[in-house]
């Protein structure tokens, strides 16, 4: 009996260290999800209508900070996984505030969602067909798997990765980067009207494209390619300032 | 005597109207009467003025004047024979027919004139109503919570020829104030087609002076110097001090300011 009671007690113990690595909230009436973070981001898809924060096995809390709460650049931890989560209206705003923790976030696959990555960050967002805003401020990669929905991101000396599904919403997709090489891969049959410009970097496609002749006049951004692709729709427009593009079929 | 005066009787002797017994009482009451003697003398001299005075037109006159009267028909030719028939009755009545139809026609088109113009004038308002009506989307897409949707309202600015100041002060506080770099990117793209408003200038300067985002900088740097706004060497002059700049930045700052100063 007392061996039972014992089993019974490490069980629950376990079910209460597990609990703590996970965080869970409803996204009833959340139209956007706002997250901000120094370390890297990944956001994956599942099927619940609710936020899950998985945090990774170790969290060393240390000593000193017993009974002490993290306090970081954004907010307080009220998770007790080292994030900040707020609901502000039909936005909910979430920052992770340990400096070099990776946060891998689960949320359902129709959600809108904001992602900056402050410092060293990269964002990987897998899967979304929502409304993506994708935002590397400083070194961090941006990395889009599988996304379908208007796309708007940008990244300074990271790349940009984006590889879409099938692309049929109206709403412009937006993609630039400074120092970063930008790679997009789009299905071969994507009615789009495509922008691209580079300053200091070369376009490389497959994509039937060529360079608008403006009559000698010189666009701003030295290089721009206009061209619509099976009979023009969305418009997508890319931009590397110094790096290089590259525009796949799929 | 004097009452048996035959002043009547003189025209008819003088005619020869009269019979041989009348002639006779005639003559006879003549040779006694002075008076009538000098009446007779009169008429005489008046008949014989008309007899003798008015001069009938002799027949090679006459010939002369026809042959002029057709040499002349001839020599206005057919105008004169045009001219001829119309007057007659029943073309007349198809002249009066043909004006009230012209008459007719010329209202319908007027009338139809007026439509049109009243027709253009709603189209005119119309199409400002369209104009109004993409300017109010416009707007309130920039406002979105969404970057996609504002980018999407940047975008609009194609939809405009001639875009107004409220239009341009828009995309000005886009570039601005938003806090999306797409979006301030977008926004210059859409105000670099209007370098020539002085709202564009200004708003240019100002982003450069506050702007973070290095492909922006470089971007507003690259216009201002193709519009040789010299106001823009001061911010240019700033950024090649501040730390953070981007050694590209300074690069193609260094390389255009002495074009500008």
């Amino acid at each position: 009996m007392r061996k039972f009671t014992f089993i019974l007690m490490a069980l629950f113990v376990g079910v209460i260290t597990n609990a703590q690595s996970d965080y869970t909230k409803s996204l009833n009436g959340i139209q956007w999800v706002k997250i901000e973070s120094n370390a890297d981001i990944i956001l994956k898809t599942h099927s619940a209508n609710e936020l899950l924060i998985k945090s990774g096995p170790e969290i060393k809390i240390p000593e000193r900070a017993k009974g002490l709460k993290l306090v970081g650049e954004g907010g307080t931890d009220n998770t007790n996984i080292g994030f900040s989560v707020v609901q502000d209206g039909n936005t909910l705003i979430i920052h992770n505030l340990r400096k070099n923790k990776k946060g891998e976030i689960y949320l359902p696959a129709s959600q809108n969602v904001a992602v900056k990555s402050t410092w060293n960050g990269d964002i990987e967002i897998d899967g979304f067909s929502g409304e993506i805003e994708a935002d590397a401020q400083l070194n961090g990669n941006v990395k889009l798997l599988n996304v379908n929905g208007p796309v708007t991101a940008n990244s300074l000396n990271g790349e940009l990765e984006v590889v879409f599904g099938k692309v049929t919403q109206d709403s412009p997709i937006s993609l630039y980067s400074t120092n970063g090489a930008v790679d997009v891969s789009l299905p071969a049959d994507t009615p789009a009207n495509l922008a691209l410009s580079t300053l200091n970097g070369n376009v490389y496609t497959d994509f039937e494209v060529q360079a608008e002749n403006k009559d000698g006049l010189k666009s701003v951004l030295g290089r721009d390619i206009k061209a619509s692709i099976n009979g023009g729709g969305v418009k997508i427009s890319m931009k590397s300032t110094n790096g290089n593009m590259y525009l796949r079929k799929k | 005597m004097e009452k048996n005066h035959v002043f009547h009787q003189i025209p008819d002797y003088l005619d020869g109207n009269l019979n041989k017994s009348a002639v006779a009482e005639f003559e006879k009451h003549l040779e006694q009467c002075a008076d009538c003697q000098k009446e007779l003398e009169e008429m005489k001299t008046f008949f014989n003025v008309f007899e003798e005075e008015v001069p009938t037109p002799s027949d090679r006159l006459k010939a002369k004047f026809e042959s002029t009267l057709e040499q002349q028909k001839l020599n206005q030719g057919k105008v004169v024979q045009l001219e001829s028939k119309p007057s007659s009755n029943w073309t007349g009545n198809i002249l009066k027919i043909a004006a009230s139809i012209a008459l007719l026609v010329a209202a319908f088109q007027m009338g139809s004139l007026f439509q049109q113009r009243k027709v253009n004038e709603d189209i005119a308002q119309l199409q400002d109503e369209t104009n109004q009506m993409k300017q109010t989307t416009m707007l309130s897409l920039m406002e979105n919570q969404s970057a996609s949707k504002r980018i999407q309202g940047v975008n609009y600015i194609e939809e405009f020829e001639q875009p107004d100041e409220a239009i341009i002060q828009a995309l000005a506080n886009r570039l601005l104030y938003d806090e999306n770099d797409n979006v301030r990117m977008t926004a210059f793209e859409a105000l670099v087609n209007f370098t020539s408003s002085e709202i564009v200038k200004t708003t240019f300067i100002e982003a450069l002076e506050q702007e973070q985002n290095p492909s922006i900088q470089v971007a507003i740097i690259q216009a201002l110097v193709q519009i040789q706004e010299k106001k823009a060497a001061e911010p240019m002059k700033k950024l090649l001090e501040k730390e953070d700049t981007q050694p590209f930045i300074k690069d193609q700052i260094k390389a255009v300011l002495p074009s500008l100063t």
